[in-house]
């Protein structure tokens, strides 16, 4: 027990620098991204980035449910869409409201209803419960769309208040964007803490099975139902930072499409990955304007096919096949096994090195 | 050792016991439909079996990958698109005859679904179920791309095979073309059935899916028995999306609607079993045209969603499905 | 690992070839040209309204082409720069946040539905950039949004036509409405409920149905168990030659009328016979012979289908319009006030009498909407073909 302690311990203050490291890049993106001309660059890439933000705190969760947990759910757009009403609801009806509150307010409404439905729903396995999942994910857009007096509707809401907290007003993208990233960083402090001790130890034994979990006097169905929640809650808050950001939101934003986006993040950037669901974010947030980008670099990629936007998805759809086959387990993994590969590589030369003074000596 | 083979048997026998207490649910609601509401409850039970086979052809390609291969295939719906947007080419555009367009669009549809296999799942053997899933789903994305830009956005119309003159009978009316869609239906799930439970080759490809060593000893591989489960997928995909077009049009998009109730009758069906796709698909489309026509409309896809999943909670592995634990 | 090493190359020699030729294009670029006045279109391409947008993508390719042609705006050539929302309002609010921050756009077009439209409004407004959309929900101009306006018959226009012809023609007192769940049905049926006692007709069974459902049948069981008079379809298609051909089947003996959204022959290939008898209200670049011969606005329509069918071999509908119409009030605008936003902005609603295709626009502080009720007419499927109501042909303006 001690040994495993101390493994995770050293994997804690490993990942603890990388989001050092990743803070540091993240922060910095703002101020040199606009120096870069849009005749070139042909994206906004605060906007994106805002955009990743609140994808990403639905994906960070989600990983921990998927990868970690081992529990699939293709309805986590219900979450995010529940958040997103919930502080437009309050919001927008009363103009006092405090949307700092709402955003909260917005993951634990989320986190309840996970729970209500997690409990029960949870019993089911593998793609029974990507099923019952999915059919949540349909319930809740249904509702959103038919629940008129609430939600406003299929013409959803308009006018939601930007984000202030004690009179900071986040209004503009620029600003946002520190916010959004910083709660998606505490999100990701949040989920090393969980892996990296006692409860991470649980839910690996849990992924690997559920009966060996069972004997090892681990009480499966709790774990799952805290992840689910958790997943949840963190979903909420994306969804409500999200109404924020946009200050419109409709059921179209949140239908079946956007939970496989979530599970297609996961999986894509490296489920069962810490950084998994960060790299797999950005990642497909940013590959469809690159590939929208390419015919304005190459000259080379004929007009006539990308007009009537129908290119983009062909590629689209290419490359996803293409990186789950050569890259099963997801970039981040791909990425890991590059720079071990690489460490390796140097500490062998670290190693020749030294050798040879001491040979010299 | 003993205790499992008991087990299997009496899961065997309750499997049968499922069966046929599905059949009579099924039987049962279409009964009370037609005590409480007549002509209008008999109209209901005839278009909710149509819809319902259309779902149940496409549950049935779920199934046959998913009980060789443990994949699911959501690319799956976007195979009966583009069966009948190429019926439609075949036939409407270039002029050939019905029979012929079928035939060349079934065989298109077959080589691609096996090309993709030999191409890409082929490839991937160790790979997470996960990672699958996500494969196809690229896949899908892919096909809806490119069916877009051959044919357009537009819906198209495929002819009825009889006309489309509707038959009446007791205050309800059928279109000819159901007959071809309940027809088809049933010759495919006694086929399918057949081929898995009774041939040697159907059995070997279970078996590989279950326990891949053992699958060997028989002389099954699992590269094999993968690429016939996704020709054969592909095949009946292809088709059962012409025998629908007449019915419901065809359009690039349409692939989406077909794969999720498809997925939705699998799973309530039980994954894995034909009969079960079959059952799930009917009562899928029977409770969607009541609940439409009982409830207020904009609920009824909800209501849909509830029922599979209390049925669900009270049956975690479908109406006929084997109980088994799974991994993602 | 020969197939890793592959996985990893790949993507670094496309990453240099990227840099690489971005950097020649960039060297090469900035000839002595006068600038080139940049307006941006969020279209829904793709997803379920992409017959939407897209015809109106190609008319505004149209239009930029004659423009260019004609020598540009004072001698600034035009450039439309197309996004596609995907028909999600989430992304038609991020395109045209990239449109204005970074392609620096003096207007913008769109989107294709009452969605999006509302997103990108959202926008426009707060960076005070002039939105000039193709969608027809009445939250677009009520109230009227400072920078936003519209091209195509508002909802309430359509709706208001097709009242008064129950009214009048039919002189029916109850009908039916069934709706598409999706945002365009459900605004137009919640349009029809709160316009309908003007005109002293009752809304006795209000449904829906989602555009892909594969059968209509049990709403309309429950319809015909009603006594409506009328059935009122609003959706595009193919919900719509579903309900027809379903309303066949079933026997259903009473009339089908339907919103504009099924305005284009597709409808009547698709339901066959059954379109026979739908009734619906349109634009009157539909039947051009219902507008007066000899008038600008008849010559715009014929030039306009011309062109359209010379480049693309398709007959115009009314998205194609939108565009077009939408891209000629920018440019109109341009003409005097260049691409100051803030000037833009003042001269589009100065505009007045523009002959465009949908219609004769003209916007004022009070009201955006630019067409009135009279630049539409109600359209009858008789023998498979478009015939306009006899009594609407009078000349308008």
């Amino acid at each position: 027990m001690e040994k495993l302690e101390k493994i995770d311990a050293t994997e804690k203050g490993r990942n603890y620098r990388i989001l050092l490291i990743l803070s540091v890049f993240i922060f910095t993106v703002p101020f040199w991204a606009g120096l870069i001309p849009g005749s070139i660059l042909h994206m906004d890439i605060v906007n994106l980035m805002v955009l990743a933000g609140t994808y990403a705190c639905a994906v960070i969760g989600l990983n921990l449910l998927v990868g970690y947990a081992g529990q699939i759910s293709l309805g986590h757009a219900a979450f995010f869409g529940i958040g997103a009403y919930t502080t437009a609801i309050l919001c927008t009806r009363m103009a006092w409201f405090p949307t700092w509150l709402g955003v909260i307010l917005g993951g634990l409404v989320a986190g309840i209803i996970g729970w209500l439905v997690g409990v029960p729903v949870l019993r089911l396995k593998g793609h029974y419960l990507a099923m019952a999942t999915l059919g949540l994910g349909e319930i809740a857009f249904i509702l959103f769309t038919q629940l008129k007096g609430l939600t406003g509707g299929t013409l959803g809401i308009l006018n939601i208040p930007s984000l202030s907290i004690f009179g900071l007003e986040f209004d503009t993208e620029f600003k946002l964007y520190f916010l959004i990233w910083a709660v998606v960083m505490l999100m990701m402090l949040l989920s090393i803490n969980i892996i990296c001790s006692r409860v991470g130890r649980a839910l690996r034994a849990l992924h690997s099975s559920d009966d060996a979990a069972e004997a090892m006097g681990i009480n499966t169905a709790r774990y799952k139902t805290m992840i689910f929640v958790l997943s949840a809650v963190f979903a909420g808050i994306g969804g409500a930072l999200f109404a924020h950001f946009l200050n419109y939101i409709d059921p179209a934003s949140f239908t079946f499409f956007l939970s496989i986006l979530f599970i297609t993040m996961v999986v894509i950037g490296g489920m069962g990955n810490i950084w998994g669901g960060l790299v797999g974010v950005i990642f497909l947030i940013f590959l469809p304007e690159v590939i929208q980008g390419l015919p304005h670099w190459i000259p080379l990629v004929p007009e006539s096919l990308t007009n009537f936007g129908n290119y983009e998805l062909v590629v689209y759809g290419l490359l996803l096949i293409l990186f789950m086959m050569y890259m099963p387990k997801g970039i981040a993994f791909g990425l890991s096994r590059g720079t071990s590969y690489a460490k390796t590589k140097f500490g062998h030369l670290r190693d020749r090195i030294s050798a040879r003074k001491y040979e010299g000596h | 050792m003993r205790k499992v083979v008991f087990r299997g048997m009496k899961a065997d026998e309750k499997r049968n016991r499922v069966l046929w207490c599905s059949i009579a649910v099924v039987a049962l609601v279409i009964a009370l439909a037609l005590s409480l509401k007549g002509s209008k409850g008999l109209q209901w039970v005839i278009s909710g079996l149509t819809v319902g086979s259309i779902y149940a052809l496409v549950a049935m390609g779920f199934s046959i990958i998913y009980a060789s291969t443990r994949v699911i295939n959501f690319a799956q719906g976007e195979f009966s698109m583009l069966g009948g947007m190429l019926m439609y080419t075949f036939s409407s555009q270039v002029g050939l005859p019905a029979w012929l367009s079928f035939i060349l669009a079934v065989t298109v549809v077959t080589a691609l679904g096996a090309g993709f296999e030999r191409a890409v799942i082929h490839r991937m053997e160790g790979a997470s179920v996960v990672a699958l899933i996500i494969v196809t789903i690229g896949f899908s994305i892919f096909i809806r791309a490119v069916a877009k830009w051959i044919w357009g956005t537009d819906p198209v119309k495929i002819a009825a095979f009889l006309g489309e003159e509707p038959l009446r009978f007791l205050g309800a009316s059928i279109v000819p073309q159901s007959f071809w869609v309940f027809g088809f239906t049933a010759v495919a799930v006694i086929l399918v059935f057949l081929f898995f439970n009774r041939t040697l080759p159907g059995k070997g490809m279970r078996a590989a899916a279950g326990n891949p060593d053992a699958a060997s000893l028989v002389g099954v591989s699992t590269s094999t028995s993968s690429l016939l489960a996704w020709t054969m997928a592909a095949a009946l995909g292809a088709a059962a999306g012409i025998i629908i077009a007449p019915i419901n049009f065809a359009a690039y998009s349409f692939g989406v609607m077909l794969g999720l109730k498809g997925f939705a009758a699998a799973i309530l069906g039980g994954l894995g079993s034909a009969p079960g796709a079959v059952v799930g698909g009917l009562i899928l489309g029977v409770l969607e045209i009541m609940t439409a026509g009982a409830f207020p409309s904009g609920y009824k896809d909800a209501v849909a969603f509830l029922i599979i999943i209390l049925v669900l909670l009270v049956r975690p592995q479908g109406l006929l499905g084997k109980p088994e634990g799974e991994k993602v | 690992m020969v197939r890793r090493g592959i996985g990893l190359k790949l993507p670094v020699v496309l990453l240099c070839l990227m840099v690489a030729v971005s950097l020649v294009a960039f060297g090469c670029g900035e000839s002595g040209e006068k600038e080139v006045y940049n307006i941006g279109a969020v279209l829904s391409l793709s997803g379920p309204a992409a017959p939407l947008g897209q015809p109106e993508q190609r008319s505004l390719m149209l239009l930029e082409e004659q423009i260019n042609a004609d020598g540009g705006i004072d001698g600034h050539q035009v450039s439309f720069i197309i996004e596609d929302d995907e028909s999600e309002p989430a992304k038609a609010n991020t395109a045209v946040t990239k449109l204005i921050n970074q392609d620096e756009v003096a207007a913008i077009i769109g989107g294709s539905t009452t969605g999006s439209t509302l997103a990108m409004a959202e926008v426009t407004e707060k960076s005070k950039i002039p939105q000039v959309c193709c969608a027809g929900g009445t939250k677009v101009t009520q109230p009227v949004k400072e920078y936003v306006y519209r091209t195509p018959p508002s909802d309430a226009m359509a709706i208001e036509k097709l009242l008064g012809y129950v009214e009048n023609e039919l002189k029916i007192k109850k009908i039916a409405v069934l709706h598409d769940a999706n945002a365009y049905g459900t605004g137009g049926a919640d349009e029809l409920q709160s316009k309908c006692g003007d005109y002293g007709i009752e809304i006795i069974a209000r449904e829906s149905y989602g555009s892909t459902d594969t059968s209509m049948v049990g709403q309309l069981t429950k319809i015909q168990g009603t006594d409506a008079e009328a059935v009122v379809v609003w959706g595009t298609n193919p919900g719509p030659a579903s309900i027809a051909k379903n309303m066949k089947e079933l026997n259903m003996a009473i009339p089908m009328m339907a919103s504009h959204g099924i305005a284009n022959k597709k409808f009547i290939e698709l339901a066959g016979e059954a379109a026979n008898g739908v009734t619906f209200p349109g634009g009157r670049l539909l039947i051009p012979e219902s507008i007066p011969e000899g008038s600008e606005w008849r010559k715009a329509v014929d030039d306009f289908s011309k062109l359209y069918k010379n480049e693309y071999d398709l007959d115009i509908d009314t998205f194609a319009a939108h565009g077009w119409d939408a891209g000629l009030i920018i440019t109109d605008a341009m003409k005097e006030a260049g691409t100051d936003s803030e000037k833009l902005n003042q001269a589009i609603e100065k505009t007045k009498g523009l002959v465009g295709i949908d219609g004769i626009y003209t916007y004022s502080s009070t009201d955006h909407d630019g067409l009135s009720v009279d630049d539409m007419i109600i359209i009858i499927v008789e023998n498979g073909e478009w015939t306009f109501h006899g009594a609407e042909a009078e000349p308008v303006n």
